[in-house]
C-alpha cells in the first residue's frame, strides 16, 4: 500500500514538472516574440495621467496624424523617477504630468526641453513656464467636498482660512502627505509668508481633523458620512458620483480669489534629448486643440486652459473663482519646505 | 552559480550604495537624525507585532484546520490563505469602506456589539497588515504540521500529558523552524509595504521614502539602503540563530493525528469564523459592492460615450497575470534553489549571505527594486537591449519576491534524507540521474509551496509592472491602479473579485491541496 502511494506520488510529481516546462516553454516563446520594442519613428509618452482620463485622445491623434505612439502609465512622480533613471538613454519624448511636484523635479534635475513661444501662447500666461519647460493642458481646483445629508451649505465658509473657526474644529478632512494639499500649501506660504501659513496650519492641527491618504479617501469618508466635509480637488466628487449617483457630495468652492481656491494644473513637457521634436511639438499642439480641450471640459470634467474653450456647465467659470495659481518653478526645492512646515504643525510625522 | 544569483539580488544594494554616496545627504547624521530614528522605531515596532501576531494566529489557524475535528475544516483550510492576494493599497481601502463609521457593515458591527472603527495609526496598520500576512506563517507551519510523526505525540499522551503540554513539548519544536521561516517573511513584507502605511497613515521608513522620492530623493535613497542593510542583518542573524537548531527530520507521516476539540470545539469554530469574516469578508464586501455597480451599469464612468468596463475586457489583463505569475514562480524557484541547498544541506556561510540578500530583495519597496534594475540595464550596449523586456521584467520580480520562495525551498531540500543520495552514488548514479530520480521529485510538493507564493505575489504586484514591463502591458493589478488612481471604484471592485477568485482558484490546486503531501 505505502509503495503503491509512493509511485503514485511520483507520477504525480512528473506530471507536475512537465506542465511546469509547458509554461516554461511558453512563457519563453511569448517572450522572445514581444522583444523588439519602440521603434525609431515611434512617439514615445509617459503619462501621469491614467489611460481612462487621456487614452481616447491619445488614439485620436495617433489616428489622426499616422504617428505610432507608445504609451506608460504610472503615477507622475514615478515615471519623473524612471525618465531620470533613464538619464541620457531615454527613448521618451514627451511627459504628461498630473502633478506639479514631478515637473518640478524634472525640471531641476535638467530634463526638459522647450516648447516653442507659440504654443505657451495659447494658454494664459501663469499656465505656462516662460522658459517652455511646461505648459498647462487642464486643472483642477481645490475646492470644500461636503456631505448634503449631514451640512447645510449656508453655513460653509467663503474663506479656506474661516476653517480655524471652532465650529469647523476636527469637521474638516485633510490629506497631509498629499501633493495637492501641499500645493495648496505652498500658495499660502507665498501669499500670506510663513509665519502666518504656519500659525494657520498649526490651528487646524489643534481641531485635530481627521487625516487621510489622498482626495479619493476623503470623497469617501464624507459620502459614507465619517466626515462632514473635506479639503480636496473639484474633480473627485463628479468621479465618486459617476461611480454611485447615489452619493450624496457635494463640491462647496470658496469666494473668488480667495486662496483655498488653488488651481492645479496637469502639464504637458518635450523631453531635452527627444529625437522626434517634430512630432512630440505636433502632440503638444494636439492637446491645446479644440478638440482635446473640450475633452477635458466634457469627459473629465476639469478646466480646460487653453483659451476660448469653455468649461463644462455644471463647473463656475474659471474667471468667476479666480483661482490662485502655484508657480511650478518655484516647486522644486520650494515642496520640501512646505513638507517640513506640514510635519512641524503636527498634521504628518 | 551562487556568484551569478549574488549578483543578482545584490543589485538594488549596489544601486542605493552608488546613488547614497553620490548623494549630498551625511549618512552619519541622516542616519542618527530624530527624522530618521522616529520612522525607524515605528518601522521596528510594526514589524515586530505584526511579525509575533502573525505567528500566533498562523500558528492556530494552521493547527485548526490540520490537526483537529474543527467542523467545515477543509472549507477552512482553502479559505484562510486567501487575503494574503489583496493588492494592499487596495485591501487597505475596501476593508476602510466596510468598518468605518457609515461604512457598509456599520449596521452588522452594531447588531454584535462592536463600534465601527477607521483603522488607522499604528492600531490599523498592525491590524490590516495582520489580517493579510498570516498566511505567510499558516502555510508553512500547515505543510509541517500534516507532516510530522503521530508516533512522538501518541506517547506523549498515553504517558497522560494533557493536550496543551502536548502540543507545547512536543509539536511546538517541531513545528518551530517553519513558524519561524513564516514570521520573518512577514516582518521582511512589513518592512517594505508601502500601500498599507500609506493608505492608513502610520509614518514607517517606508512612507517616508515614498513621500520624500521625488521632495528630497538623496534622503529617500539614503533610507532605502538603511532599510536594506536592516533587511539582511535581521537574516544573518536569524540564520545564526537557526544554524544552531538541529536539523529537523521531515518525513512523510501517514495519517496526521487528529485531535478532538471537544468543548472548545464551537468557541473555535467561532474565532475561525470571525477572522475569515473580518480578513476576507470585510474587502471583499467592499469590493463585491464597488463591482455590483459597474456591472449593473449604474457607475458610468466619466467619458459620456466610453464604453464601461465588464468581464469580457478583463480577459486579457487576467492571461497576463497568470501566465507571468507562473513563469515568476518557476524561475525563482529555479533561481533560489541554490541558495537553499547550500544553507539547508551544507549550511554554508555562502548560503546565509546569499539568503540575506534575497531578503534584502523583498524588504525593499518594489519602487526601489525596479529603480535599481532600470539603473542597470539602460547601461547595457545596445545589441543586448533588455529595457522594458519581459526578462528584466521577470528578473525584477524574482529579486523582489524570490526571499517567499526561499523558505519553502529550504524545508523541500531537508526533505531528501542524505543516505538516500548516497545509497544511489554507491550504486553509481550519476548526479544529473539522481537529481532526476530522487531529489527532484522528492522536492516537488515543497517547491510547489514556495512557487504558489511568488505567484500570488506576482499577481497582485504594482510598481515593478508599472515601471518595468514592456509597453502596453496590462495585468489585473495594473487595471485595479488605474482606477483606484483616478478615483474611481467600480471599475477596480470588479478587477480585484477576479483577481481573488483566480488566485483563490490557483491558491487551492498549487497551495492548500499540495499542503496534504507536502513532506
Amino acid at each position: 500500500m505505502a509503495s503503491l502511494r509512493g509511485m503514485r506520488g511520483h507520477k504525480r510529481s512528473w506530471r507536475a514538472a512537465a506542465a511546469l516546462g509547458m509554461v516554461l516553454a511558453v512563457g519563453g516563446s511569448v517572450i522572445s516574440g514581444c522583444g523588439g520594442g519602440s521603434g525609431r519613428d515611434t512617439l514615445v509618452i509617459y503619462s501621469g495621467r491614467t489611460s481612462n482620463l487621456i487614452k481616447p485622445l491619445l488614439d485620436k491623434f495617433a489616428e489622426e496624424t499616422d504617428t505610432n505612439i507608445d504609451v506608460r502609465y504610472d503615477n507622475s512622480a514615478n515615471l519623473a523617477l524612471l525618465l531620470d533613471e533613464e538619464g541620457d538613454h531615454t527613448d521618451v519624448d514627451v511627459f504628461l504630468s498630473q502633478s506639479p511636484g514631478a515637473v518640478g523635479f524634472l525640471d531641476e534635475q535638467g530634463r526638459l526641453g522647450e516648447i516653442s513661444s507659440d504654443l505657451l501662447g495659447k494658454v494664459p500666461e501663469g499656465d505656462a513656464a516662460a522658459d517652455g519647460s511646461w505648459i498647462g493642458l487642464s486643472g483642477r481646483v481645490r475646492t470644500l467636498v461636503y456631505n448634503t445629508d449631514l451640512v447645510d451649505p449656508a453655513t460653509l465658509p467663503t474663506s479656506v482660512l474661516d476653517l480655524i473657526k471652532p465650529e469647523y474644529a476636527g469637521k474638516v478632512a485633510l490629506a497631509p502627505t498629499n501633493g495637492s494639499f501641499q500645493d495648496f500649501v505652498t500658495v499660502l506660504r507665498e501669499k500670506l509668508g510663513e509665519e502666518a501659513a504656519g500659525s494657520w496650519l498649526q490651528a487646524m492641527a489643534d481641531g485635530n481633523p481627521p487625516t487621510f491618504n489622498d482626495n479619493t479617501a476623503i470623497v469617501e469618508a464624507v459620502g459614507r458620512g465619517e466626515v462632514p466635509m473635506g479639503l480636496v480637488n473639484h474633480y473627485y466628487a463628479f468621479v465618486a458620483k459617476s461611480d454611485n449617483p447615489d452619493l450624496p457630495v457635494e463640491n462647496h468652492f470658496f469666494a473668488p480669489g480667495d486662496y483655498g481656491s488653488t488651481l492645479l494644473v496637469t502639464a504637458a513637457s518635450i523631453v531635452k534629448d527627444t529625437d522626434q521634436p517634430e512630432a512630440a511639438r505636433k502632440f503638444v499642439e494636439f492637446l491645446l486643440s479644440e478638440e482635446a480641450q473640450k475633452y477635458f471640459a466634457s469627459e473629465t470634467f476639469e478646466y480646460p486652459l487653453a483659451s476660448g474653450v469653455q468649461p463644462n456647465p455644471v463647473l463656475p467659470p474659471l474667471d468667476q473663482i479666480n483661482p490662485t495659481r502655484v508657480d511650478l518653478s518655484t516647486l522644486g526645492g520650494d515642496l520640501e519646505s512646505t513638507a517640513e512646515l506640514i510635519q512641524r504643525s503636527g498634521l504628518s510625522s | 552559480m551562487s556568484v551569478v544569483i549574488g549578483v543578482l539580488f545584490v543589485a538594488p544594494l549596489l544601486y542605493l550604495l552608488q546613488r547614497t554616496v553620490g548623494g549630498k545627504e551625511n549618512l552619519w547624521s541622516l542616519y542618527t537624525s530624530a527624522s530618521t530614528l522616529e520612522p525607524l522605531r515605528r518601522t521596528l515596532i510594526l514589524a515586530l507585532s505584526t511579525a509575533l501576531s502573525s505567528a500566533v494566529v498562523g500558528t492556530g489557524l494552521a493547527w485548526l484546520t490540520t490537526r483537529t475535528d474543527l467542523p467545515l475544516r477543509r472549507l477552512w483550510a482553502g479559505l484562510t490563505p486567501l487575503p494574503l492576494v489583496f493588492p494592499s493599497f487596495v485591501g487597505a481601502l475596501a476593508l476602510m469602506a466596510a468598518v468605518a463609521p457609515g461604512g457598509l457593515l456599520d449596521s452588522p458591527l452594531g447588531w454584535i456589539g462592536l463600534e465601527p472603527t477607521r483603522p488607522e495609526g499604528f492600531w490599523g496598520a498592525w491590524m490590516v497588515l495582520t489580517l493579510f500576512t498570516t498566511p505567510y506563517v499558516q502555510l508553512p507551519v500547515a505543510a509541517r504540521l500534516v507532516a510530522l510523526p503521530p508516533s512522538l505525540e501518541e506517547t506523549a499522551r498515553l504517558l497522560g500529558r494533557r493536550p496543551l503540554t502536548v502540543f507545547r513539548t512536543v509539536v511546538l519544536p517541531q513545528i518551530a523552524p517553519a513558524i519561524g521561516a513564516g514570521a520573518l517573511l512577514v516582518f521582511l513584507y512589513a518592512l517594505s509595504d508601502f500601500g498599507v502605511v500609506v493608505m492608513l497613515r502610520y509614518e514607517t521608513l517606508t512612507s517616508a521614502i515614498y513621500t520624500n522620492r521625488i521632495l528630497d530623493r538623496d534622503r529617500s535613497t539614503a533610507l532605502s539602503l538603511l532599510l536594506g542593510l536592516l533587511a539582511v542583518g535581521v537574516v544573518v542573524v536569524e540564520r545564526h540563530v537557526a544554524r544552531r537548531r538541529p536539523a529537523t527530520d521531515a518525513t512523510r507521516a501517514k495519517r496526521p493525528l487528529q485531535v478532538p476539540l471537544g468543548k472548545w470545539r464551537w468557541p473555535a469554530l467561532a474565532a475561525v469564523v470571525a477572522w475569515v469574516a473580518l480578513a476576507l469578508g470585510g474587502p471583499l464586501a467592499s469590493l463585491a459592492v464597488w463591482a455590483a455597480r459597474s456591472l449593473r451599469g449604474e457607475a458610468t464612468g466619466l467619458a459620456a460615450g466610453g464604453a464601461r468596463t465588464g468581464l469580457a475586457d478583463l480577459t486579457t489583463p487576467a492571461v497576463n497575470s497568470v501566465w507571468i505569475g507562473l513563469v515568476t514562480a518557476v524561475v525563482a524557484v529555479a533561481v533560489v534553489l541554490p541558495a537553499a541547498y547550500l544553507s539547508a544541506r551544507y549550511r554554508s556561510r555562502i548560503g546565509g549571505a546569499l539568503t540575506g540578500l534575497v531578503a534584502a530583495g523583498f524588504a525593499l519597496p518594489g519602487l526601489v527594486v525596479a529603480l535599481s534594475v532600470v539603473s542597470w540595464s539602460v547601461g547595457l550596449p545596445k545589441s543586448i537591449d533588455l529595457y522594458q523586456s519581459f526578462p528584466l521584467l521577470v528578473s525584477a520580480y524574482v529579486v523582489h519576491l524570490g526571499a517567499q520562495s526561499l523558505g519553502a525551498a529550504r524545508v523541500a531540500v531537508t526533505a531528501v534524507p542524505n543516505r538516500l543520495d548516497e545509497s544511489a552514488r554507491m550504486l553509481g548514479a550519476g548526479w544529473v540521474r539522481r537529481i532526476a530520480t530522487i531529489d527532484l521529485p522528492l522536492m516537488l510538493p515543497g517547491l510547489a509551496a514556495g512557487a504558489g507564493l511568488v505567484m500570488l505575489s506576482t499577481m497582485k504586484e504594482l510598481p515593478i509592472t508599472l515601471l518595468v514591463a514592456p509597453t502596453g502591458f496590462e495585468t489585473l493589478s495594473t487595471r485595479i491602479w488605474t482606477g483606484t488612481e483616478s478615483g474611481f471604484l467600480a471599475e477596480p471592485g470588479l478587477a480585484s473579485l477576479v483577481l481573488v477568485a483566480l488566485s483563490g482558484v490557483l491558491t487551492w490546486f498549487l497551495v492548500v491541496r499540495r499542503t496534504e503531501r507536502l513532506a
